[in-house]
């Protein structure tokens, strides 16, 4: 048991580090999905589009902030263009995300030219801190942690403005928003846009903390950044946008911490994709089994 | 105010089940005009009120509003003369925000939305003395989500959200068929009320005849996507449900013979 609690608490600082990189693919898939009413699959693309995009452009030389930047504008661009095919073509969200995801995997080996690329000689933005004393995992815990941190205070500084409400208003009910004069469409394309300039961001970030890129760092990010917004979301509710957001940052850690537990306890990383669904239906299923959800009140029933 | 001229809308055009839903349609209302439109079902109503808000674009012809021809415009771009209270109560808010966040919706239809603080102070001051007029006590419910509102508090808050900001044309759409007689009764006199204070040029369609007898100072009667019968200053006054019952039972006579 000692030995189990060792084990965990000997990895925090990892997968706290971890944690932090996937909760920008987790508010990658939040905002759309719970935003925007747009179930997206984009993410599970642009997060290598973002790690590819990245990579190259340390290795052409490009400062690493710059890097992250590029990789945000690649992302963006992706996501911009899964809510175009689905506005224009009337294709389902979930469908126009997998099409511009398969096609984004070309597009990702062609932005390297070949599988993965290393990236150990080039500088990389966690070197800002590398002389503060810090170990390698807590630079990037304080770091990315500022990152997310600005993120989630932007956004919630955003969704109090009229834009912000606007955007909110288009998930909500979206003939109603046209009908105040918004721009669904642009809204839509923005919005999804800025979703996915958060994955690649953080795809960017998780090939600059691991040293390379690879075409398959990608896979199953997308499970894994659901499972962690169910079980934010679980913890925190999604009550009020302030919630909404907490609970991407909250589920991404403590997602993680589980995940970490997990492998403490010594199960086989092979049967961490069982409880990664079993955590997701534990958390979709708490509310028909009678479990109270922290924060999801119960309806009120007004009398007129 | 509105000038619709010559107005077409065919729905599956060049198919056996082709239907022309408007058919040469022309109407103009002054500034102030009130006008109630009557018709049977399937007459276009709904699809003319749909052409003026822009959710339907229609085939040939134009429409004009307050100078502006908005006759390609899509929804968003109309709003700005353009407000809408629908039959269903669930269509015209946002239930999932609250009551404040949706009164400032309606506030960007004519102050499009910009980078800046949303509900500010003044702004809420204001919406709750525009919620105070219906008499509800919505002001107090505020920041309420939407949907956890009645159907006719909802049709209430669209009425006042639709009327916020004196829009240039105000279309209602049968707006208080989904309710129960008293909630019904509520929500026409807010909206009467409202028109009368700010002088709406507004369109209503109901199937009221006792209505459309009562109220506005003009009656149209569509039929298959024309206007059948326009009563207006006297004649309006003096028309009598009979009257407009009347028309009904003629077009059915014609269309028994056949002519
Ligand atoms: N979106 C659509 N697609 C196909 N046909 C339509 C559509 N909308 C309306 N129509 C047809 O156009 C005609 C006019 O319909 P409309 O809804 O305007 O009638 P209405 O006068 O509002 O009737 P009601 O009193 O029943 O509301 C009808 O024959 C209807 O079937
Ligand atoms: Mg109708």
């Amino acid at each position: 048991m000692i030995d189990i609690f060792n084990a965990w608490v000997a990895m925090i600082p990892a997968t706290l580090a971890q944690s932090l990189i996937l909760s920008f693919v987790v508010m990658a898939v939040m905002l759309p999905f719970r935003i925007l009413s747009f179930p997206d699959l984009t993410s599970e693309g642009s997060y290598p589009l973002g790690g590819c995009v990245c990579a190259m452009t340390l290795v052409a030389g490009a400062p690493p902030l710059v890097a992250l930047l590029a990789a945000a504008a690649a992302g963006f661009l992706a996501g911009c263009l899964t809510a175009f095919i689905h506005l224009r073509f009337r294709i389902h969200t979930l469908l126009a995300g997998i099409l511009i995801t398969t096609m984004l995997y070309s597009i990702n080996l062609r932005i390297m030219g070949k599988a993965n690329t290393p990236l150990f000689q080039e500088t990389k933005i966690f070197g800002w801190l590398a002389d503060v004393g810090l170990t390698d995992s807590w630079v990037k815990i304080v770091l990315v942690g500022a990152m997310i941190l600005l993120l989630a205070l932007a956004l919630n500084l955003w969704f109090l403005t009229e834009h912000g409400t606007a955007m909110r208003a288009v998930g909500a009910n979206a003939e109603m928003a046209e009908a105040q004069g918004i721009n669904v469409w642009g809204v839509t394309i923005g919005g999804v846009g800025l979703a996915g300039a958060c994955a690649a961001f953080g795809g960017g970030l998780m090939a600059q903390s691991q040293s390379f890129a690879d075409v398959n760092m990608g896979l199953g990010v997308l499970i894994n950044a659901l499972a962690a917004l169910m079980i934010g979301e679980g913890l925190i509710g999604r009550k009020t946008i302030q919630r909404q957001i907490a609970a991407v940052v909250v589920g991404a850690v403590v997602y993680y911490q589980l995940i970490s537990v997990c492998l403490a306890v010594g199960l086989p990383p092979g049967d961490l994709k069982i409880a990664t669904g079993v955590f997701v239906l534990i958390m979709l299923a708490a509310p028909s089994l009678g479990l109270k959800r922290a924060g999801a009140q119960p309806k009120e029933c007004f009398k007129e | 105010m509105l000038e619709i001229s010559n107005a077409r809308k065919t729905f599956f055009k060049g198919m056996p089940d082709e239907k022309v839903a408007l058919d040469g349609l022309s109407l103009k209302l002054n500034r102030g005009d009130f006008v109630v439109v009557i018709g049977s079902n399937g007459a276009g109503k709904s699809t003319m009120m749909n052409a003026i808000s822009g959710a339907l674009l229609v085939d040939s012809g134009r429409i004009v509003i307050n100078g502006d021809d908005v006759t390609t415009m899509p929804v968003h771009a109309r709003a700005r003369h353009v407000a809408r209270v629908f039959q269903d109560p669930m269509k015209g808010t946002a239930a999932s925000m609250t009551i404040a966040e949706n009164m400032l919706l309606a506030d960007l239809r004519q102050n499009p939305a910009r980078l800046r603080r949303g509900l500010t102070p003044q702004r809420r001051e204001k919406y709750r003395e525009h919620l105070s007029y219906l008499g509800l006590g919505l002001e107090n419910r505020f920041d309420t989500q939407v949907s956890l509102l009645s159907g006719g508090q909802r049709q209430s808050l669209s009425l006042v959200m639709a009327v916020s900001g004196e829009p240039d044309v105000l279309l209602l759409d049968e707006h208080t068929a989904a309710l129960d007689p008293r909630t019904a009764d509520l929500v026409l006199n807010a909206t009467l009320r409202a028109v009368n204070a700010l002088k709406l040029t507004t369109m209503m369609v109901t199937h009221n005849m006792a209505h459309a007898v009562e109220y506005g100072n003009r009656v149209i009667m569509l039929d298959s996507g024309k206007v059948l019968l326009e009563l207006s200053g006297e004649e309006k006054a003096r028309a009598t449900v009979r009257d407009l019952i009347g028309h009904f039972s003629v077009k059915t006579d014609r269309m028994v013979l056949g002519v």
